[in-house]
């Protein structure tokens, strides 16, 4: 069953994020994708995320339909304009991918090219509106296309600092969601009571939402998170847990099945973010014995 | 300077609809030279406004006000005694003053009269074009004094595009080719060495690429 439908019939989805080389070596992403084949129902492929220049997420959406895994390609706004969007777009269906998932883009001082120009032509919400209009059958300008694309379309909802930026982060999902988003990707959960909390305020958006699960690799990582992330819920507990393991790694993909375990009670999916530790998806989705 | 034209007046009524007393303020610095928000053009939009309001039946009662420089906020200040006596401001200064009013008026509504264009002079009695865009990485050393971040469409750092024809822009036939007038300057200086030199890909960082800039000039700066 595909993603769109497996959204439509209210099944638990498993998504899992994988990154494209920096290179063209493409190896590692395809034996990482034949892996887990059959194990989750769609691959997330970043375009670029945090600024590393790669191979462009649409390639790596078209490799991994190659290798019969479903796609779901990262679309944002720092990079290109608009024309440079909306044609990538419309050749995304060309090549099969059914799932956009238009995301937060992070600076470009924080990136591997910092002397770049940021684009920023589109909004996020322009940027949805833009993907609906094409599905209309509707260019930006205006101009009808020569055949219309269809898509499933996600956004994402930020990590939030309080309360008060949670609630500003849903009244944009909010926003986008009216502009034609079916799913929405959450923030990484590191505490279920927390997660909960958060989904009794965001289940009223009314669309699947899909919490991310983030696989700890080492006590440095959970230590920064926790400190420069401390709403994202890593408690002390945790990091003593992770300290006092014999194998840390493990302990990591065991924290990451158990969270995968606890979210799949309270949300409608989750997407497994390895950041580069891809390898590992088998054993945290074993750990989850999913 | 910073160049401005005023902004419609259906639009500049659209948003003082709901208030009865408008303070509307100048700035006598860049707006004033380029006749777009000076004490002059303040006196006329506010006689616009009271016959556009008699026409409809209401009503506005509209104090004119020009400061030296509202970017300024030892200027701003002036406005302290004043403020209070309006419902909102209208304010004819580029956007740097409506933000400065905005920041330190923070419950009053402020509202632009003008619409900022760019940082451009003069080329003759009432026309001005862009000169600068603040790219925070000067080039014009190197280029003849020309720029062509500001000047060219395209901004092309090493010489002109297939659409140049004999020195016009392929934009529009108003519109000079920057690189043929850095061509003609550098020769005209026997630097066209310098027009051979490759330059690299640009380094957009000092044009602000990841958001607002900020001078901290610590000998000054309280």
């Amino acid at each position: 069953m595909s993603f769109a439908k497996r959204l439509a019939a209210r099944e638990f989805v498993v998504l899992a994020e994988m990154h494209t080389p920096k290179g063209v070596n493409i190896t590692r992403l395809v034996n990482d994708a034949r892996r887990i084949k059959g194990r989750v129902d769609a691959v997330v492929i970043p375009d670029m995320d945090n600024g590393i220049m790669r191979m462009s997420s649409l390639a790596g959406g078209v490799l991994m339909q190659q290798q019969g895994v479903e796609p779901i390609i990262h679309l944002y706004c720092r990079d290109r304009n608009r024309l440079a969007l909306q044609g990538d777009i419309l050749a995304a269906h060309v090549m099969g991918i059914q799932n956009l998932l238009v995301t937060h883009s992070e600076p470009m001082d924080q990136s591997d090219h910092r002397e770049a120009r940021e684009v920023y032509d589109l909004d996020e919400l322009a940027l949805v509106q833009a993907i609906d209009g094409l599905t209309r059958g509707v260019d930006l300008g205006g101009f009808e296309l020569d055949g219309a694309p269809a898509f499933t379309t996600g956004c994402t909802i930020g990590s939030y600092a309080d309360e008060a930026a949670l609630d500003n982060e849903l009244t944009a999902a909010r926003a986008k969601i009216e502009a034609g988003a079916r799913f929405i990707i959450a923030p990484a959960v590191f505490d279920l009571a927390g997660f909960k909390s958060f989904m009794e305020k965001a289940s009223a958006l009314a669309v699947p939402i899909i919490p991310t699960v983030f696989l700890i690799k080492s006590l440095a990582i959970a230590q920064y998170i926790a400190a420069s992330e401390p709403e994202a819920g890593i408690s002390d507990e945790l990091i003593r847990r992770i300290r006092k393991s014999s194998d840390r790694e493990l302990e990591g993909i065991k924290i990451a099945g158990e969270m995968l375990v606890g979210v799949r009670e309270l949300a409608q999916g989750v997407m497994l973010q390895t950041l580069g530790w891809e390898h590992k998806l088998p054993d945290i989705l074993d750990a989850a014995s999913m | 300077m910073i160049t401005a034209e005023r902004k419609p007046l259906d639009e500049i009524l659209s948003y003082i609809k709901p208030f009865k007393r408008i303070l509307l303020l100048g700035c006598n610095e860049c707006v004033t030279v380029c006749a777009a928000g000076g004490r002059k053009e303040v006196g006329v939009l506010a006689s616009g406004i009271q016959m556009s309001m008699l026409k409809n039946g209401a009503s506005i009662e509209i104090r004119e006000h020009t400061l030296e420089r509202q970017c300024d906020p030892e200027y701003v200040e002036e406005l302290v005694p004043i403020i209070d006596s309006a419902d909102a401001v209208l304010s004819m200064a580029c956007g740097c003053g409506v933000q400065q009013l905005a920041t330190r008026f923070k419950d009053k509504p402020v509202f632009p009269a003008v619409n900022t264009k760019f940082m451009g002079g003069s080329d003759r009695h009432g026309v001005w074009t862009e000169r600068c865009q603040g790219c925070g990485d000067c080039l014009l050393g190197v280029t003849g004094g020309i720029c062509p971040i500001a000047k060219c469409a395209k901004q092309l750092m090493n010489g002109p595009c297939g659409g140049s024809v004999s020195g016009v822009c392929e934009i529009g036939d108003e519109v000079e080719c920057a690189w043929h007038l850095i061509w003609e300057r550098l020769k005209a200086l026997g630097l066209t060495d310098q027009y051979l030199e490759i330059m690299p890909a640009k380094d957009w960082r000092a044009g602000g690429g990841s958001g607002p800039r900020k001078i901290v000039r610590e000998d000054l700066a309280e």
